[in-house]
């Protein structure tokens, strides 16, 4: 039966589930060639509200509505980011947009990660391509509130050297106490100048010392990444029960009404984006 | 009960006007029935089921979300001025409202939906007005109003307080008029239908229906869409941005599971990327899917899509070439 709404939707006006509340851009930097980071405050600077894995519809007016997850995590207070890879009319708009620039947003919506069960156990936080975006909003949360969690081993793949997002900040993570943390690229085109590791993401999964009933993982990535990701970690003991998975659809309403985002049962933008992989392995198009 | 030959309702109708939004069936100008105001053409009572889906009333085609205006405020559709009464619903459209009701309703409740359909009346059409003058099944509720064909009459069953105070406001001679025999013909209407979406059902939980054959319905599916824009419970919108020198109009529209583009997502990925997997989900959906949801098949055999489909893979055609081929061996596996 269908889970209730989230909690958190604060700023879906009471008057009307599809009005976006008006926000402004206050910083706009580049990741990548494709990608951007928008840094977002709500009117009065009100708190979004939202929990790591969920995500807002973000409405540009004259091109549309899109959704995207949040890629700061709640405990960075006064303001949210999202990262967008330029990918279509949207988001393509949304790249020529600069500080002091406004946007809509509604939301947050969707089931998120499930950070009480997260509480106190080792997690594997695995990503590639621009999953490491809503990944980062948990990633950032374990930073804020080390005590709250086990071991932190963050794995990330991307195509190449210049796909690689947040290089400052995986930085950090690699310098942090807190974390264990390994990158690799697909791809090192001739003339890159590149000194990490080279191969799938999935290749930095069985040199890692995993206590397995311990441990419990997550994934955000693009399709093709999940299957090889899910039969590593089974290889290294977890179980489906013990695995995250977030998965992209493209939610036009974002509240479970506009059909788009259908898993057999499911609404992928309120029974999900997050789901344990027991959750849905055994659905058709899920994975 | 009262009885209202077609010229007292006919009379009754146009006597609400003044204080109710009126839509019934009407005959437009190109033949076709639909429900519409009475200014529109004239009454079209029997003829059997609209050949629209009659939720349309509630959740039309294209309907604003809302607009937004320069000054940085939105301005939104303003509920009806005066309160609906829709008459024209058969016993399967009342169940499809009913349901999505429900859906609109549940969650997040859809306040674009709600706006129109909060404080309507709803007036079934059943009895002897099928195309042919068949028996359509009485409601028996679900509705506010049921207007039941006799053959020359309309008796008159109110349902709730709305119903009643409309049944109070009828003048017609009196009639003796009783539903028994309607009623107990209406119950010995054949079920083979329901029985037969009820196997498919059970063959596509229990995985018993290979991609083969929907790789085959799929072939056959010309992707005209027919068949979810005359379903009463298809749902699935899209939303689109329309620029106007004044403002900006955000609108919603019905939108299709049996088109490509319906989940593409803008990195090329497509979970419902081949007519196989398109013909499956909106069957699987209403059979299988749906039942898993909302512990019930939404579709109510309203017969809208398979009378629609113009290459005969409508639901029950469906669910008939299934059963067919796969209840026998499943019947065998299972011994």
């Amino acid at each position: 039966m269908p889970r209730n709404p989230s909690s958190n939707s604060g700023h879906t006006r009471a008057d009307s589930l599809y009005i976006p509340a008006t926000c402004r851009i206050e910083a706009v930097s580049e990741l990548t060639p494709q990608e951007k980071l928008f840094r977002v405050s709500l009117p009065d600077g009100r708190p979004l509200g939202h929990r790591p894995g969920q995500f807002v519809q973000v409405s540009l007016l004259g091109w549309g509505e899109a959704p995207i997850s949040v890629a700061s995590s709640p405990t960075r207070e006064g303001y949210f980011e999202l990262g967008v890879r330029q990918a279509g009319t949207l988001t393509s708009a949304m790249h020529r947009l600069e500080p002091g620039d406004t946007l809509g947003i509604r939301g947050p919506f969707g089931n998120p990660f499930d950070l009480e069960r997260m509480s106190g156990r080792d997690l594997l936080l695995i990503s590639g391509g621009c999953g490491l975006a809503p990944l980062r909003s948990l990633i950032q949360y374990c930073e804020d509130r080390p005590e709250q969690f086990g071991r932190v081993c963050i794995l990330y793949g991307a195509k190449s050297p210049a796909d690689i997002l947040f290089k400052e900040e995986i930085r950090t993570w690699e310098a942090s106490a807190s974390f264990a943390c390994a990158t690799t690229v697909d791809n090192l085109p001739g003339g890159a100048c590149y000194e990490g590791q080279v191969g799938q993401v999935t290749r930095l999964i069985p040199p890692l010392e995993i206590d397995a009933p311990r441990t419990l993982a997550a994934i955000v990535g693009p399709p093709v990444m999940y299957r090889p990701v899910i039969d590593e970690l089974k290889q290294k003991g977890l179980t489906e029960a013990q695995i995250a998975i977030s998965l992209e659809r493209h939610m036009r309403c974002g509240v479970g009404k506009c059909g788009h985002c259908t898993i057999e049962h499911l609404y992928c933008c309120s029974d999900g984006p997050v789901f344990w992989l027991s959750e849905v392995s055994g659905l058709r198009g899920a994975l | 009960m009262k009885a209202l030959t077609q010229t007292e309702l006919e009379t009754f109708l146009h006597a609400l006007q003044p204080a109710w939004d009126v839509r019934a069936p009407i005959r437009l100008s190109d033949g076709t029935r639909a429900l519409g105001r009475l200014e529109e053409g004239p009454l079209a009572l029997l003829g059997g089921r609209i050949p629209r889906k009659p939720t349309d009333v509630f959740f039309a085609q294209q309907e604003k979300v809302f607009d937004a205006l320069p000054d940085g405020s939105f301005r939104q559709e303003e509920p009806p001025q005066k309160p609906l009464f829709v008459l024209g619903f058969t016993a399967e459209d009342l169940e499809c409202l009913e349901f999505i009701d429900r859906f609109f309703s549940s969650g997040f409740a859809d306040d674009i939906y709600l706006r129109k359909r909060s404080g309507a009346v709803i007036g079934g059409l059943t009895g002897k007005c099928g195309s042919a003058g068949e028996l359509l099944r009485i409601a028996g509720g679900t509705c506010d109003l049921e207007l039941v064909f006799d053959g020359e009459r309309f008796i008159v069953a109110a349902y709730s307080e709305a119903g009643e105070k409309l049944e109070a406001a009828m003048t017609c001679a009196e009639s003796g008029a009783s539903l028994e025999d309607l009623r107990r013909a209406s119950e010995a209407l054949p079920q083979d239908n329901r029985r037969l979406l009820e196997q498919a059902s059970a063959l596509l939980i229990a995985e018993r229906v290979p991609d083969a054959f929907w790789a085959e319905i799929g072939e056959r599916c010309i992707a005209c869409t027919g068949c979810n824009l005359v379903c009463p419970t298809c749902t699935c919108f899209g939303v689109q941005d329309w620029r106007y020198p004044t403002h900006i109009e955000r609108s919603r529209m019905w939108d299709s599971c049996q088109l490509d583009a319906f989940m593409r997502e803008a990195s090329g990925h497509n979970p419902l990327g081949s007519e196989a997997l398109r013909t499956r989900r909106r069957i699987h959906h209403k059979l299988a899917a749906d039942l898993r949801r909302w512990g019930h098949l939404t579709c109510y055999l309203c017969g809208r899509c398979d009378t629609t489909c113009p290459t005969g893979i409508g639901i029950v055609a469906v669910a008939r070439e299934m059963v067919a081929r796969h209840a026998g061996e499943t019947a065998r596996l299972q011994g």
